[in-house]
C-alpha cells in the first residue's frame, strides 16, 4: 500500500529519487523513437515495441541498479518525447534521459551527467555521385553556391558545423536525422553531418549516400539525471562502471555491430570536461535578443505573405461555390473539407517532404508560405461564403436591374460589401495564422518559437527567454488587433449594408 | 400566382397596378424585367421579347438597359456615395468615361432635388432622399420604361410626397412608367391607366385619357 502511495507521490514531487525508483520497480528513461537506429526505433516486425541498443542498455541498467540495492528486480520503461526537448522531461515524467545525448559543458551545468557510455564521431554523408569528396571542400562554394548541409537540431553536429565560419555552408536544422538523409537523397540538401553510428546503421537503406572522409570531431554520450537526485545519479554511474568492467557493455555493443572493443577502450580513457561558465542575464539578453528579433522578422514575413494569398484563394473559392459552374462545386467543397479536416503540420510535411519525390522540390520558405496559405484559404472560403450570403438579396437585384452582368454585380456591389461584413472573423484568423507560423519549424523554417526553443535549451534559461518571446509575440499581434479595429471603424463609417428604411 | 393576365400599354403612358396584398402586382412587374420567371405566355417590352421558361443572361442584360426599376427598399449601394451610386452602371455597363458619367449623374441628382447631397452616403440620407437617389440611379441608364415596385410603401407621408413629386415630374416629361402602389389617390393623379389585380387575375382596367399612338408594348 505504501509503495503504491509512494508511486503516486512520485508523479507529484519534482524528482524521483533512487528510493522511489526501487519502490515502484520502474526506471523511466526518456528517448525519441523518431530519432531512429541504432539508438531507439520502432520494431519493424512489431511497431508497438521499440528496439535499439539504448533499449537494451536501459534494461541492463535497471537490472544492475536493482542488483546493487539487493531488492526486487526493477524493469525499464521508455518515455517518448521530442529529441531536442528530452532534457525538459527529466524529473517530471522521466527519471533520466538516455538517447544519444552528447556530453557538453552546458549540459553539465544544468543537469547531472553520468560517466560516458558511448563514444561517437561525426560523419559527413553526401550523394554517391556528388562533387563532395572531403570536409575541406566546404571552404569553397559548391556548384550551386553555398553548400546546403542538414543536421539534427540541437546536436553536436549542428554546433560543430555552425561554428565553422570558414565553411561556405548553409546549415539547416531538422527534427530527425532520417529526414536529413532523405533530403540528401532527393537532392534538396548537398550533405548531412550526423553521428557515425547512425550513418552506418542506415547505410543499407540509403544506398545513394556515401560517407565522405573518416569520422571527425566527436565526443561521448551521457545519461542525464536531475541535479536533485544524487542517489539515483550515483547508482547509474556505479551500474555503468560495472557494465564496462564486467564486459556486459562490450557484449551489447558487439551485438549491435558497434565495435565493442574500441568503445570500451575509449570509455575507460574518457577525460573530464571543464564545467561551463555562468552568464549574467544582461549578457544573455545581449546575445539572444538579436537572434529572437531576426526570427520574429521571419514570423512576420510568413504571416504577411501567406494571409493575402489565403484571402485571395478563399474569396475566389467562395464566389465559385455560390456563383460558379455547378459542375465544379463538388470539387471546391472537397478541397475545403480536405484542407480544413487535416492538420496544418501534416500538410506542411506533405509539401516539403513528399513533393520532392515527384520532382517538385520547393525551398522551405516557399513551402511554408504555400502550406499556410492553402490551409487558411479553406477557412477563409467558408467565411467569405457566409459574407456573400449575408449581403441582402435586394442588392443583387438592384445591380442586375441596372443592366449589369452577374460578374459586374459581384465585383462592384456584392463582394465589396461581403468583405466589409466579414472583416472581424478574417482579422481574427490573421492573428491566429500569426501564431500558427510556429508550426513551420517542422519543415526547417526558423521562426520565433523554434528559435526560442533552441536558445532555451542550449542556454538553460527557459523561463527568462519564454517571457521575452511572449512579449515579442504580443508586440507583433497587438498592433494587428488595433489595425483591424481601425479598419472596421473606417468601413462602418462608409455605411453598413443595412441602410435606413 | 399569376394567371390569365393580358395587358397592352402604350408608350408614354403611365400605368398604375393596384389591388390587395398578394394579388400578384409585384410579381407581374418583376416578370417584366426578368427578376421573376413565368411558365407560359410572353413579354414584349421596349422592343425586347421574353419567352416562357428561363431567359438567357444576354437577353436579360440587354432588356434591363432599356427597362429601369425602383424598389420598395431603395436598395442603394451602401459602400458608395449618392453620385457613385448613380454613375456606376453607366460607367461599368455602357463604358462611359468617368468624367462624363459623373456630370450626367450630377444633372440627374439635381433634377430630383439632391444636387447638394452628391457626396453623401446612403446611411446619412432620409428614406425619401434615398428613394430619390434610387430613381436618379435608374434614370442614369436612360431607360425607355421605368418600373416602380411600391416606391412609397416604406415611407411616411411627408417623404412619400417628395418621391411622388419626382414621379409626377417624370410623367409630365413623357416617361413610360408602370407603378405598383397601394396609394389609390396617387394612382388616379399620376396614371393614365389603372389596372386592378386580385388573386393573380386582372379584375378591372380603367383609362383616363384615350390610348396614345405609337409602338405598343405589352404583356399578354
Amino acid at each position: 500500500m505504501a509503495a503504491v502511495w509512494l508511486c503516486g507521490l512520485a508523479s507529484v514531487v519534482p524528482a524521483a529519487e533512487l528510493a522511489e525508483v526501487l519502490a515502484c520497480r520502474e526506471l523511466v528513461w526518456a528517448a525519441d523513437q523518431e530519432g531512429g537506429g541504432p539508438h531507439v526505433f520502432p520494431d519493424p516486425k512489431n511497431p508497438e515495441q521499440v528496439k535499439g541498443f539504448e533499449v537494451d542498455l536501459a534494461a541492463m541498467l535497471a537490472l544492475e541498479i536493482s542488483r546493487a540495492s539487493g531488492g526486487r528486480s526493477v524493469h525499464s520503461r521508455m518515455q517518448q518525447g521530442q529529441w531536442d526537448r528530452l532534457p525538459l522531461l527529466v524529473g517530471r515524467v522521466a527519471d533520466c534521459v538516455l538517447n544519444g545525448i552528447e556530453l557538453t559543458p552546458e549540459r553539465q551545468r544544468d543537469y547531472h551527467c553520468s560517466r560516458p557510455y558511448f563514444a561517437y564521431g561525426l560523419q559527413l554523408l553526401s550523394r554517391r555521385d556528388g562533387p563532395l569528396v572531403s570536409l575541406e571542400k566546404f571552404t569553397s562554394p559548391g556548384p550551386t553556391g553555398r553548400w546546403k548541409v542538414g543536421v539534427l537540431t540541437g546536436s553536436a553536429a549542428e554546433s560543430f558545423m555552425r561554428n565553422r565560419i570558414d565553411f561556405q555552408i548553409d546549415v539547416i536544422g531538422y527534427d530527425g536525422t532520417i529526414d536529413c538523409m532523405e533530403q540528401v537523397t532527393s537532392g534538396v540538401l548537398d550533405a548531412t553531418v550526423l553521428d557515425d553510428c547512425i550513418a552506418s546503421f542506415y547505410a543499407d537503406r540509403f544506398v545513394h549516400l556515401r560517407a565522405v572522409g573518416r569520422p571527425f570531431a566527436g565526443g561521448f554520450y551521457t545519461i542525464l539525471t536531475a541535479r536533485d537526485t544524487p542517489h539515483l545519479s550515483a547508482a547509474i554511474d556505479v551500474a555503468l562502471g560495472r557494465m564496462i568492467a564486467g564486459g556486459g557493455l562490450e557484449e551489447l555493443y558487439d551485438r549491435w555491430d558497434l565495435a565493442g572493443r574500441q568503445q570500451i577502450l575509449l570509455l575507460r580513457d574518457a577525460t573530464e570536461i571543464p564545467p561551463a561558465q555562468q552568464r549574467s542575464l544582461l549578457e544573455l539578453a545581449h546575445d539572444s535578443l538579436p537572434l529572437l528579433m531576426a526570427s520574429a522578422g521571419m514570423t512576420v514575413l510568413l504571416s504577411f505573405a501567406a494571409m493575402p494569398l489565403a484571402i485571395a484563394i478563399g474569396l475566389s473559392l467562395a464566389i465559385g461555390r455560390l456563383y460558379g459552374p455547378l459542375a465544379l462545386r463538388p470539387f471546391m467543397a472537397g478541397y475545403v473539407e480536405l484542407l480544413r479536416g487535416t492538420p496544418l503540420m501534416l500538410q506542411l510535411y506533405a509539401i516539403f517532404f513528399l513533393l520532392p519525390k515527384i520532382g517538385l522540390a520547393l525551398p522551405a520558405l516557399v513551402a511554408a508560405i504555400a502550406g499556410l496559405a492553402l490551409n487558411y484559404s479553406a477557412y477563409e472560403s467558408e467565411i467569405y461564403r457566409a459574407g456573400l450570403k449575408a449581403v441582402p438579396g435586394g442588392q443583387f437585384e438592384a445591380a442586375l436591374s441596372l443592366g449589369m452582368t452577374k460578374w459586374q454585380a459581384l465585383r462592384h456591389v456584392i463582394v465589396p460589401q461581403a468583405v466589409r461584413i466579414v472583416m472581424p472573423p478574417v482579422t481574427n484568423d490573421f492573428i491566429a495564422l500569426f501564431k500558427d507560423t510556429s508550426v513551420c519549424s517542422v519543415i526547417t523554417v526558423i521562426e520565433l518559437t523554434k528559435r526560442y526553443s533552441v536558445l532555451a535549451l542550449s542556454t538553460g534559461r527557459i523561463m527568462e527567454l519564454a517571457i521575452v518571446t511572449a512579449l515579442l509575440y504580443l508586440a507583433m499581434s497587438w498592433p494587428l488587433s488595433l489595425l483591424s479595429h481601425w479598419f472596421e471603424h473606417r468601413l462602418a463609417q462608409r455605411g453598413s449594408p443595412f441602410g435606413k428604411a | 400566382m399569376l394567371s390569365d393576365v393580358s395587358l397592352t400599354v402604350a408608350e408614354g403612358d403611365v400605368t398604375a397596378l393596384v389591388g390587395p396584398s398578394g394579388g400578384g402586382k409585384s410579381t407581374l412587374l418583376r416578370c417584366l424585367n426578368g427578376l421573376d420567371g413565368f411558365e407560359s405566355g410572353e413579354v414584349t417590352i421596349a422592343g425586347h421579347r421574353l419567352l416562357a421558361g428561363s431567359h438567357s443572361p444576354d437577353v436579360l442584360e440587354a432588356l434591363r438597359q432599356d427597362v429601369g426599376m425602383v424598389f420598395q427598399q431603395f436598395n442603394l449601394f451602401p459602400h458608395m456615395t449618392a453620385i457613385e451610386n448613380v454613375s456606376l452602371s453607366p460607367r461599368v455597363v455602357k463604358r462611359l468615361p468617368a468624367g462624363e458619367a459623373r456630370s450626367q449623374a450630377m444633372r440627374l441628382l439635381e433634377r430630383v432635388g439632391l444636387g447638394s447631397f452628391a457626396d453623401a452616403r446612403p446611411a446619412t440620407l432620409s428614406g425619401g432622399q434615398q428613394q430619390r437617389v434610387a430613381i436618379a440611379r435608374a434614370l442614369a441608364m436612360k431607360p425607355r420604361v421605368m418600373l416602380f415596385d411600391e416606391p412609397t410603401s416604406a415611407l411616411d407621408p411627408a417623404m412619400a410626397a417628395e418621391v411622388l413629386d419626382v414621379i409626377l415630374d417624370l410623367a409630365r416629361a413623357g416617361q413610360t412608367m408602370m407603378i405598383v402602389t397601394h396609394d389609390h389617390l396617387f394612382a388616379r393623379r399620376a396614371a393614365a391607366n389603372v389596372v386592378e389585380l386580385v388573386g393573380g387575375r386582372v379584375t378591372a382596367v380603367s383609362k383616363k385619357t384615350p390610348p396614345g399612338t405609337g409602338v405598343p408594348g405589352g404583356a399578354h
